[in-house]
């Protein structure tokens, strides 16, 4: 009976079975990944700290994981890419980064560097911690790769300026950061490597020979400028930019890839130009009232009758240096820079006056004017970068992006927008499966805690952005990340 | 600048808050019903009369007990915008019940009955870390209803009825993924609806012996949580602070339903019937929780819905085989009460085609068995981000979601 029952339910049970597989709905063939006109069988990518996977103020394993030429290998294997091979650090803490510790009395975080020396002392990021680096000459280098398979030929700091610099990675008695990297050092297989780093790429695309190539340079030839404050790099001749960028160009396609080249962004619009609100600074120190105590010093230093009052209307003022012994009072159009935030206000031990503070008569005649700039303690030139400055630095940008376009278009390439891109996520921020991200230092999701560098949600925002205008450019469908699964800042 | 203005200008984590939506409407009261695409309101099959329209419950010959039972599968795909990776619920499933036990004295003109029956209710599980988590993860929402009854056959053709509606029992359960800036935390929101009196009424007409014509209503019913509870877990111990709340309150309307509908007896043997309902969802514009302490700096959470009012057409026949044994059909087109771009995880809604069957059996002259089976195709539906920026809803997930049920359901008769 048994068995009579189940020959007659058998096929009932197969049936509702079979309605419930035939149930579930099957979206997979809208969505299908395709590689269009492109091939990815063989990625590289070259370009400086952003290619590489730079974050927090340094370069590290889960910066380097979370770089965007790996999460694009990372999409580009759905659609046919091979390996992409990094240049990994073995040790997880790479060049050491910035972390956030603690938080002070009035929550702002405290940000030091992770790296520890084996005092456990904290060590400046770019320095090395015993038994992770190799030292020579007294100079930290960093752990070389060793290998000479890598793809990720991203070099943290390189600027266009210096890609035809010989020895560029190998350090010598007159080695200084113009003319040696120590992270392009670390990717060549030997301290006397003399090659420069377009010889260096010339020799990996033979080696590799690249069906597909990303190319961000150009960054540091403008960055290098802006976040010294105008005092580091200069920014680099729009000739020599066109001269150099094209040669890259020409390396990378002689084998006939096809490629992605990105802009620059408009450096101004990152946290480290926009977290300190210089109006607001302005404001406040402007308002704080003189003590008493301070106004005979005062008086004696603009050499007053002893007992006599101040000039109406003296007050404190933000001062900035411009030039050697040149000071001014601040505008708001100056940019303070993010490190500035941990010097204005703070007690000095060369002035009378705390950090970034002077005093000012308004109406004073100019020698009084004068003299009361050069008393003051004006904050260092390097922390801030004035009007004209900011103005050259967007100007050059604008400039090399040009260049930029025109070598992509010259040759069919893909053109990712950065500044375009960069410059709608500081106005209004981008949402991501319902979560908001913006340029906000710290709490934006976006910036990591160097203020210019990309957290990893921010590298697979970027990366995602490069996939749409791959899709666009060679009719492909190379699926985009969920940049939500990626984190924002690390909290402790 | 604080840690807390920080968080703040990173934007309210609570911002998408979830609860239950549009197709959370569950039309399963009969199982003859269910077998003819839901039809109901200008028919007097049986005791689930009481659900469909009232006022055709005198008009049911037999007195009895039902009881009816559903699986609900739901099956779902999402890919989300820009990616081909296709996401699946974990898989539940649901079960819609019903009892009508009606009763009257056999050759008098009333019958009086009692109906309990679960008209909203929504299960989704979403696959773990799937890209709406931050909306929600989980949505177990449930309601029961019992209705005592009343109609009144004012002549041979025409009856009136009106039922006491009581919310008996509401249940909700939502959870969803917290965002922090370097992980997710939960929150679980789980609360009992206090309990809520509504009215449905119907009137039934038969001009003749081949045709029977109904009109019901069923006034809303705002189904109201207060002191539901609100668990935290998996958030770190840097922003515990910020998310203290242990309670919520919540509102979620119970749309108010119109009916018309019409029988055809062309033959003994044959009945078709045709339904509109029309569904006052406009009546849920937001959705809204208020919480006893703040979560990331607001004791308040509102998120959009917009729902525009609806209408379902339902057609469905039966045939009477032999004495004993009876055969349905039917279908039903469903407008989605969700306007574009305003979709939502608790409810992935968009318009809907069902394909029903079922047969009844009769065991004798007071025993039956009913056994039904309903397909539901929901429309794939795509929602950009673009269009989510635009209706101010990125609470949401932008993405394509495609939903089919399937609803097999058995019911007992017991008449005499």
């Amino acid at each position: 009976m048994n068995t009579i029952l189940f020959r007659k339910y058998v096929p009932f049970v197969a049936l509702l079975g079979l309605g419930l597989t035939a149930c579930q709905p099957d979206l997979e063939d809208d969505f299908k990944a395709s590689a269009g006109t492109a091939d990815f069988s063989r990625y590289i990518a070259v370009g400086n700290s952003l290619t590489a996977g730079y974050s927090d103020n340094g370069l590290y394993l889960e910066g380097q994981q979370s770089s965007y030429p790996n999460l694009l290998a990372m999409q580009f294997k759905q659609v046919g890419g091979g390996d992409f091979v990094q240049p990994l650090f073995k040790a997880a803490n790479g060049s050491g980064y910035l972390t956030i510790t603690g938080f002070n009395a009035d929550g702002t975080p405290q940000i030091n560097p992770e790296a520890k020396d084996n005092n456990g002392t904290y060590v400046a990021p770019g320095q090395f911690a015993t038994g992770r680096a190799y030292t020579a000459a007294g100079v930290p280098l960093l752990e070389r790769y060793g290998a000479t398979d890598n793809q990720n030929l991203g070099v943290p700091g390189i600027r266009i300026a210096d890609i035809t610099t010989a020895s560029y990675g190998r350090l010598t008695g007159t080695s200084n950061p113009l003319t040696f990297n120590s992270y392009f050092e670390r990717l060549l297989p030997s301290a006397t490597d003399t090659r420069s780093y377009l010889d260096y790429v010339k020799s990996q695309v033979s080696a590799v020979n690249p069906t597909f190539f990303t190319n961000w340079l150009g960054n540091n030839d403008v960055l290098g400028f802006a976040s010294t404050g105008g005092t580091g790099a200069p920014l680099t001749a729009v000739p020599e930019f066109t001269t150099k960028y094209g040669q890259m160009l020409d390396a990378l396609t002689t084998g006939g890839a096809k490629g992605l080249v990105a802009t620059i962004p408009n450096v101004t619009n990152v946290p480290l130009f926009t977290t300190v609100p210089t109006a607001a600074v302005i404001a406040q120190v402007s308002a704080t009232p003189i003590p008493p105590a301070l106004v005979p010093v005062i008086a004696n230093l603009l050499k007053l009758p002893a007992g006599s009052p101040l000039p109406s209307g003296t007050r404190f003022g933000l001062y900035i240096r411009t030039g050697a012994g040149t000071n001014r009072e601040a505008t708001a159009n100056d940019l303070l820079l993010l490190p500035a935030r941990g010097v204005i206000n703070t007690p000095s031990t060369t002035s009378p006056f705390p950090n970034g503070i002077g005093l000012v008569i308004p109406n004073a005649d100019a020698p009084t004017t004068a003299a009361l700039a050069a008393s003051a303690n004006a904050l260092a030139s390097s922390l801030v970068l004035d009007a004209a400055e900011t103005k050259a630095v967007v100007d050059r940008t604008t400039e090399l992006n040009n260049v930029i376009m025109t070598a992509a278009k010259a040759k069919n390439l893909a053109v990712f927008d950065a500044n375009a891109y960069f410059t709608s996520i500081a106005r209004t921020g981008v949402i991501t499966n319902g979560i908001n991200n913006t340029a906000a230092f710290v709490s934006g999701n976006l910036f990591s805690l160097d203020g210019v560098h990309p957290t990893p949600r921010g590298y697979a925002l970027v990366a995602n952005e490069m996939i749409k205008v791959i899709n666009a450019t060679y009719g492909a469908s190379v699926p985009q990340l969920n940049a939500a699964a990626y984190r924002g800042v690390e909290f402790p | 600048m604080n840690l807390k203005t920080l968080l703040l200008a990173g934007g309210a984590l609570l911002s998408g808050t979830a609860a239950s939506a549009g197709g959370y409407q569950v039309s399963l009261a009969g199982i003859k019903n269910n077998g003819m695409g839901g039809v109901g309101v200008g028919l007097s099959l049986d005791q689930a009369a009481m659900f469909y329209n009232p006022g055709a419950l005198a008009m049911v010959r037999e007195r009895g007990v039902q009881l009816g039972g559903n699986l609900t599968f739901a099956r779902n795909a999402f890919v989300a915008e820009g990616s081909s990776t296709q996401r699946e619920l974990r898989n539940s499933v649901v079960t819609p019940f019903s009892l009508f036990a009606g009763y009257g004295p056999a050759e008098g003109k009333f019958r009086a009955g009692i109906a309990v029956y679960t008209p909203f209710g929504s299960k989704l599980q979403y696959a773990e870390g799937w890209e709406g988590r931050t909306s929600l993860t989980d949505i177990d929402l449930k309601s029961v209803f019992v209705q005592p009854t009343f109609s009144y056959a004012l002549t041979d053709q025409l009856s009136v009825g009106a039922g006491l509606v009581v919310l008996a029992y509401g249940a909700v359960n939502l959870q969803r993924d917290v965002p922090l800036p370097d992980s997710y935390g939960h929150i679980e929101l789980d609360g009992k609806a206090k309990t809520k009196l509504g009215y449905n009424a119907g009137i039934f007409f038969k001009p003749s012996s081949k045709l029977t014509l109904g009109i019901s209503y069923r006034s809303k019913i705002d189904a109201q949580v207060e002191d539901g509870d609100v668990t935290f877990t998996n958030i770190s111990p840097t922003f515990a602070s910020r998310f203290q709340a242990t309670k919520f309150a919540a509102t979620l309307p119970l749309p108010a339903t119109t009916s018309l509908g019409i029988g055809l007896m062309p033959t003994e043997k044959l009945t078709f019937g045709v339904d509109i309902n029309y569904v006052n969802w406009s009546a849920y514009r937001t959705l809204e929780f208020r919480f006893d302490q703040q979560i990331n700096g607001s004791t308040v959470s509102s998120s959009k819905r917009f729902y525009q009012d609806a209408f379902t057409f339902r057609v469905g026949g039966q045939y009477k085989v032999t004495d004993a044994f009876t055969a349905r059909i039917g279908g039903a087109y469903d407008n989605s009460p969700v306007k574009d771009g305003y979709v939502t995880p608790e409810t992935p809604d968009a318009d809907r085609i069902s394909g029903t069957a079922g047969v009844s059996y009769a065991f004798g002259e007071h025993f039956s068995v009913d056994a039904s089976t309903q397909f539901v195709s929901l429309k794939k539906r795509t929602q950009t981000a673009q269009d989510l920026q635009n209706n101010q809803t990125t609470d949401r997930v932008a993405g394509t979601y495609k939903t089919n049920i399937v609803i097999p359901g058995l019911g007992l008769n017991y008449t005499f």
